[in-house]
């Protein structure tokens, strides 16, 4: 699996790079406009776009033709798409509280409370989106697998908003909005493995030509 | 003699098309050439015995295992048409990345590989030319060690150049008699001057499996007029083709032939005309 991953690595170190520096400036762009920790939300969404880089990249090349004739199995193709994508997601979490982390040692008002509300959002919406898109990459063709991935950051917001509400009538959001978007982010890793289990079962039967 | 790759009974169905029982061998130290029109099945078959697609019936036997694992894949090499490496790789890249996968990767002489073909290893695969990207995907699979080739119409679209320098490097391999290849290819010229071995698949189906030794020196083609040809005993006659001005018959044994026809003309079939009279001939 390292080999795979090396190569996902190889594909979308530009995008990475791309993602990293337009992060951190962001960042600090957004601290004169609103709250620089909003940028949280954003930044595990646009790192992730390298996975699909990458997949698009498979597609084009029949690399998965080719890799499924290594000693790599389907499991562990599949795994490693997931894996890269949570990576990629950490990767821009962490780029994103460079500019809070240097706005706050200069006297910004970045809370702790700020930083884990607008990170649990980010990822959530991360982990929904790659929950939807990561195992359709495996069913449909590429160019419908694009516009599946461009749908499901979408699909992904409605979801929140859709959890926040059923929330919302077991116990007030507006008091324990932290809790109610940690329990949504609990849901989310959840919804993220099942998607990786349907993804490995969907592909293990695959015929790959 | 063991065998290196076995499948029998192959069978996959598809809406226009059926792989048929497919049961053929490769025996461990030799090449075996896999023949057949376009859409003949012989991908098919390479694929299904490889796991790339789900197949319905059949038993399919690599290195003496039936089970496709990492052991087994470690010791098997393919190259398919085309490199099918991401083309923004360079073989350097390419390099860290087969080092993470196959345990035996040898680093040394896919290096070295790369020099005998004067492949630029710092260069992005997409500015190779088809020749140098399957000159690439060759020294890929020939830099872990393999066990057995399988190589599925690796050599179409190459240069005569390229593809000779392709198949002297079959030859070598297979000097050692652990080693084996199984090469698929609609250019008949290359497999008659490597394969050991040739199967011919049409319409799904294995029509013969045979040394190619036998085709080469057995078979041979009777060209004759139409009252010579009524002449024949139908049981002497594998398939016949009317062309514009004569009957072109595909015997099995040339010498009992002439011997029994002296005035026909008997000639030597190349594999190309044997494979063209079942393909297009009557029986």
């Amino acid at each position: 699996m390292k080999g795979v991953l090396v190569k996902d690595l190889y594909i979308a170190r530009s995008n990475i790079l791309v993602t990293i520096v337009s992060l951190v400036v962001l960042g600090f762009g957004l601290s004169f406009l609103l709250e620089t920790s909003a940028i949280l939300v954003l930044a595990p969404v646009a790192a992730t776009t390298a996975a699909f880089i990458s997949i698009t990249s498979d597609a084009a090349s029949k690399w998965n033709k080719n890799v499924i004739t290594m000693p790599v199995s389907r499991n562990q193709i599949i795994g490693e798409k997931f894996l890269f994508y949570i990576l990629l997601a950490i990767l821009g979490m962490l780029t994103a509280l460079v500019p809070c982390a240097v706005l706050a040692c200069f006297g910004m008002d970045i809370t702790l409370h700020s930083l884990l509300l607008y990170g649990s959002i980010g990822m959530s919406a991360c982990l929904l989106a790659g929950g939807i898109s990561l195992p359709c990459a495996y069913l449909f063709d590429p160019e419908k697998s694009q516009i599946v991935f461009m749908m499901s950051f979408m699909a992904s917001t409605g979801i929140i908003t859709g959890l926040v509400l059923l929330i919302n009538l077991v116990f007030p959001v507006k008091e324990n909005i932290l809790l109610a978007f940690h329990i949504v982010l609990i849901i989310s890793v959840i919804w993220f493995f099942v998607s990786y289990r349907i993804a490995v079962k969907v592909y293990r039967k695959r015929d790959i030509t | 003699m063991t065998n290196a790759f076995m499948v029998s009974g192959l069978t996959k169905t598809y809406k226009d098309f059926v792989l048929d029982h497919v049961s053929f061998t490769v025996p461990s130290g030799s090449i075996v050439g896999l023949i057949g029109e376009n859409g003949a099945g012989k991908s098919t078959t390479i694929n299904a015995a490889l796991g790339l697609i789900q197949k319905e019936d059949g038993v399919v036997s690599i290195l003496d295992r039936e089970e496709l694992d990492g052991n087994v894949k470690e010791q098997i090499g393919v190259v398919f048409d085309g490199s099918n490496y991401p083309e923004i790789l360079s073989p350097r890249k390419l390099n860290r990345v087969m080092k993470n996968i196959y345990k035996t990767w040898d680093e040394q002489v896919y290096l070295r590989l790369l020099k005998q073909f004067s492949l630029p290893a710092d260069k992005q695969i997409k500015q190779f030319s088809k020749g140098m990207k399957m000159k690439l995907a060759i020294s890929v699979a020939f830099s872990h060690h393999s066990r057995l080739l399988i190589l599925d119409e690796a050599t179409s679209g190459l240069d005569p150049v390229v593809r000779d320098d392709i198949l002297d490097m079959l030859l070598d391999f297979v000097q050692d008699e652990e080693h084996s290849i199984l090469v698929s290819s609609h250019i008949t010229s290359d497999l008659e001057k490597i394969a050991d071995y040739i199967v011919f698949i049409h319409e799904g189906k294995v029509v013969f499996e045979k040394p190619k030794d036998e085709l080469t020196e057995r078979y041979g083609i009777i060209k004759c007029g139409a009252a010579q040809f009524d002449a024949l005993d139908k049981s002497d006659i594998i398939s016949y083709r009317k062309m514009d001005y004569e009957w072109q018959i595909l015997v099995s044994d040339r010498e009992r032939m002439q011997k029994k026809y002296p005035k026909a003309l008997v000639v030597p079939a190349t594999i190309d005309e044997i494979m063209l009279l079942y393909v297009k001939g009557e029986k």
